[in-house]
């Protein structure tokens, strides 16, 4: 953004300037502010009316590879939106979204984001399921200073002041989840994942927790993104002999990776096997090689209480779901209502105000009781929650980690 | 043992969409973008039937594949106006219509095919799934039939001709157009094929043919257009120089050897003087003459 000190420290000049330079001055003055406003820069016209509703901006991909995970979250954004609005609003202010679709390209979502942002004047923004898509709504959402939510589970090595993640983060799934499997399985632990950063950030952690429950790193293996063939990386894996195997192999390639390490006889019901590819997204593809196994989620729709129930009976009825209802969409749920409930608290919809009652506020839901954002990383304190996956996609709680912490801090929080 | 049954397993794969693409290439001069996604086409009906045996699947996907293979080259591939690039990007075109029609119907939620044929055999020693050396011994005798019916029948004769020089093969007496759409529908089915026979060993999902591009497309790269015993050899070569170099090293860096000798290979075989050496090599053989 250009500063406002530019354009008159210039004028300055004007009186000694030829008249022709001057004219060419005059227009720049004029030209500079308009471009800058074009740039989606934070400018006094995009703060959203004060006595109007509270507006969403729901960034996610309704197309292309990732597009279902995109349509949960929105769906569950949708509902909490119906929700809030059906009991009241915020504070009166009724509540409306605008989705655009991103397709999972970050070029898209920029672009997006700062249309949301000048045009529909969004309180805040919401949604994303790459981390590079995340990130660069929260570039833009950070230049503007519009909150910024997402729900996938995962977080990133950095943090921005104006973004939140809901999706619980990469400590808070490991962190319960390593010693208990590390004691029902065996202490040699085999990583494997897609090669992008995420699924390394994921190993590096995963390993230290590793360390800290008294078992080893027999093997890391990362493969390139749209892998056909994991026979050479199979063969590896069996060759570490592990007991236990942690996977953020992502996507289709999560489906392709679980098949073949079965087909080898690697997977084996006596081999752990935790992570991604036991996600509820991916149950009706996997079913026979997940069922039975534990996996940590914050929020699944095996939760018993009552508010996840009459989520999860909205969703199956609203979009007629027969399949496990994916995680984000419980997470994007909460969170909405979170990220609501702190702009009730705000009283405003200045998003810089409601940023900041973000970071104070405190919200019980099924997601656990006073649930908060720890300051020095924007990660969630929430519960988490072992889930054993039955016959028919039953993702069933068998064991609930009541407020796991996660305060490493993070550079770039504030 | 290992490496060579994974080498095996590889070019079933890469070898039926290799051929395929070359047999198109040879007859129109088109590289065919959309090859990969007629594969998910293949894999998808793998998928979606699960109503039939898995072989019957195969042959209705076969069945399906030629009258839609056919209205593809009879609408799109046929105008007097397409140059080669313009048929490219046609083939591109078609290949996004492909994937975003089956997102649009299927989701984009990967799917899985049951094995057809369960448990391991013991191939010398070395344990194997079952259905990926049935897929891979029936995909390389597809490829091995193909390649005979080339250099074997008049088809094949005519195929070379019109590779070779098609005003001349035009001048005495075969029918191009005729020709082209023979070969885009038996190229396209070689792809569908490839994506039913391998889709117990993959995960079904609109994006899956794309990915299946890349090798594919250095396949033909290095080989001769017309020679498709060469189409077949350079898809043995991307698979072994793929299954090799992910063996001994990490997947990332394997990728990374792996794009640069391909590079390298078809960079050196542009150079003149590499063409004369190989050129007098095969002089001297009367087949290699007979084919080129």
């Amino acid at each position: 953004m250009v500063p406002s000190s530019l354009p008159r420290s210039r004028g300055r000049g004007l009186m000694r300037a030829p008249r022709t330079a001057a004219l060419a001055l005059a227009g720049a003055l004029v030209l500079v502010p308009a471009l800058s406003a074009c740039q989606g820069a934070a400018v006094s016209d995009d703060t959203p009316a004060a006595d109007g509703p509270v507006r969403i901006g729901v960034v996610v991909p309704l197309t292309g590879p990732v597009s279902q995970v995109g349509t949960a979250l929105r769906n569950g954004l949708e509902l909490a939106v119906k929700k809030v609005n059906a009991e009241g609003g915020v504070g009166g202010r009724p509540v409306e979204y605008v989705v655009v679709d991103d397709a999972g390209d970050p070029a898209n979502s920029t672009q997006l984001a700062r249309r949301l942002i000048r045009q529909e004047k969004v309180t805040m923004l919401f949604g994303t399921i790459t981390g590079d898509t995340a990130e660069a709504v929260g570039k833009v959402a950070d230049e503007a200073k519009v909150p910024f939510g997402t729900a996938i589970l995962g977080d990133t090595e950095h943090c921005f002041p104006y973004q939140w993640g809901f999706g619980e983060s990469t400590r808070q799934m490991l962190a319960p989840a390593v010693p208990a499997l590390i004691a029902k399985y065996g202490t040699k632990v085999a990583l494997v994942g897609s090669d992008y950063n995420y699924p390394r950030f994921y190993a590096g952690i995963a390993e230290q927790l590793v360390k800290d429950a008294g078992g080893t790193v027999v093997a890391r293996e990362f493969s390139p993104l749209g892998q056909t063939d994991w026979q050479p990386v199979v063969k590896r894996l069996s060759a570490a002999k592990p007991d236990l195997v942690l996977s953020m192999v992502v996507g289709a390639d999560a489906v392709t990776f679980s098949k073949q390490a079965q087909q080898f006889g690697l997977l084996t019901p006596r081999l752990g096997y935790e992570g991604a590819p036991l996600d509820a997204d991916f149950y009706p593809a996997l079913a026979p090689l997940v069922e039975g196994r534990t996996h940590t989620v914050r929020w699944s729709d095996g939760v018993q209480d009552a508010e996840s129930r009459a989520f999860a009976d909205s969703y199956r009825s609203a979009y007629d779901w027969k399949a496990p209802i994916p995680e984000v969409a419980g997470n994007a749920y909460f969170g909405v209502r979170f990220f609501l409930g702190a702009a009730a608290k705000a009283g405003s919809t200045d998003p810089k105000a409601v940023n900041e009652a973000i970071g104070a506020f405190r919200y019980d839901s099924p997601l656990g009781e006073g649930t908060r954002f720890h300051p020095s990383n924007h990660v969630l304190q929430a519960d988490m929650r072992d889930v054993t996956i039955g016959a028919g996609g039953a993702y069933k709680v068998t064991k609930t980690h009541p407020m796991v912490a996660d305060e490493t801090p993070k550079k770039g929080c504030s | 043992m290992d490496v060579l049954l994974a080498i095996l397993g590889q070019f079933g794969l890469y070898g039926l969409l290799t051929v395929g693409i070359a047999v198109i290439f040879a007859a129109t001069r088109v590289v065919n973008l959309a090859q990969g996604d007629l594969a998910m086409c293949g894999a998808y009906a793998a998928a979606t039937l699960t109503g039939a045996p898995f072989g019957t699947r195969t042959l209705i996907a076969l069945v399906a594949g030629v009258p839609v293979l056919l209205l593809v080259e009879r609408l799109l591939l046929r105008g007097a106006v397409l140059d080669g690039l313009a048929a490219m990007l046609v083939t591109w075109g078609l290949g996004m219509a492909l994937r975003q029609g089956a997102e649009l119907v299927f989701t984009g939620t990967a799917r899985t095919v049951a094995v057809p044929v369960e448990g391991t055999v013991d191939v010398l020693g070395s344990p194997y799934p079952a259905y990926r050396l049935v897929c891979a011994l029936t995909a390389s005798a597809v490829v091995v039939l193909v390649l005979v019916l080339a250099r074997r029948t008049g088809w094949g004769l005519t195929l070379r001709a019109v590779a070779d020089n098609p005003d001349m093969a035009a001048v005495l007496g075969t029918d191009p157009r005729r020709l082209r759409t023979l070969a885009f529908v038996a190229g396209g089915l070689l792809a569908v094929l490839a994506g039913a026979l391998y889709s117990p060993v993959l995960a079904v999902s609109p994006g899956m043919g794309f990915n299946l591009l890349v090798p594919v497309f250095f396949g033909l790269l290095l080989s001769r257009p017309g020679a498709l015993g060469t189409a077949a050899g350079a898809a043995l070569f991307v698979s072994a120089l793929s299954v090799l170099l992910r063996t001994w090293l990490s997947d990332t860096l394997a990728e990374a050897l792996f794009y640069a000798v391909v590079v390298a290979i078809a960079a050196l075989r542009s150079r003149p003087w590499i063409g004369r050496f190989s050129a007098w090599f095969r002089r001297p053989s009367p087949a290699a003459a007979g084919a080129a």
